[in-house]
């Protein structure tokens, strides 16, 4: 910008919009949003990577996990129609063992298949509730029953031996 | 004034392509099905440089009087 000697803008330059168009403010607009919804699309592509990753190593890896079998707990402590809440395969994993009848035990890994909440065994009720959002699990299966889940609940395979009772594996979706 | 609104209807349809293949992929990864998250990984990974492609494509349409650089 030009300046007189008193070191001033002149008058008629006195225009800081001069270089300022808008009349394509509604092409940058319509810009601006395709941009928004390309950008999202390379979020949605970057957020995938991960689960991708893990997928590969788990097919590279191992067909049917073996962990090393965990005790649970003893026969004589958990009553029938009880339940008890473990951590299997790892420390991370909650899981919980229902003693159906007088030989029959049954365990899932409870985090719940919609959100993850705990889902608890409710004795009078004979299904498995989570407080969240009121989904229901059929003991039996690990389906759910009712609620937001669609998936079943990840069965754990037990074995008892010598009044123990051992966490074994944790069983496959079939299909 | 001519408005192109291609690019955006275009955008929109891979952003829900984006959106479905993700629910997929992640209900998949559950369902233990790995070789089913690699292919909806790779629809997801596609669909950006898509979406790119168009927007480059695009951008500069519409609008009245736009003077082309
Ligand atoms: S987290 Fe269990 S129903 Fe939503």
């Amino acid at each position: 910008m030009t300046t007189n000697k008193n070191n001033s803008v002149p008058k008629k330059d006195d225009n800081y919009t001069h270089n300022i168009n808008r009349n394509n403010e509604r092409s940058l607009d319509r810009r601006g949003f395709m941009k928004t919804l390309a950008g999202a699309a390379g979020v949605f592509a970057v957020a995938s990577l991960p689960w991708g990753a893990l997928a590969a190593k788990e097919l590279m890896g191992l067909a049917d996990k073996e962990y090393p079998h965990q005790k649970i707990t003893n026969v004589n402590d958990i009553a029938v129609g009880d339940s008890v809440e473990f951590h299997f395969p790892s420390e991370h994993d909650s899981a919980v063992l229902i003693r159906l009848e007088e030989s029959k035990y049954v365990a899932y890994q409870n985090a719940c298949t919609h959100l993850r909440c705990p889902v608890y065994w409710v004795k009078e009720q004979k299904e498995m509730v989570c407080p969240c959002h009121h989904g229901v699990f059929d003991v039996n299966t690990g389906a759910p029953t009712a609620g937001p889940p669609r998936r079943a609940l990840p069965e754990i395979v037990v074995h008892v031996e010598d009044g123990a009772i051992f966490a074994v594996r944790v069983k496959r979706y079939e299909a | 004034m001519k408005r192109s609104y291609f690019g955006v209807i275009i955008l929109c349809i891979t952003l829900s392509m984006n959106i479905v293949f993700t629910q997929l992929l992640v209900h998949q990864y559950y369902h233990e099905n790995y070789i089913n998250v690699l292919i909806y990984m790779t629809c997801n990974i596609i669909l950006f440089p898509v979406a790119i492609f168009v927007y480059k494509k695009e951008k500069n349409k519409g609008g009245a009087n736009y003077e082309k650089k």
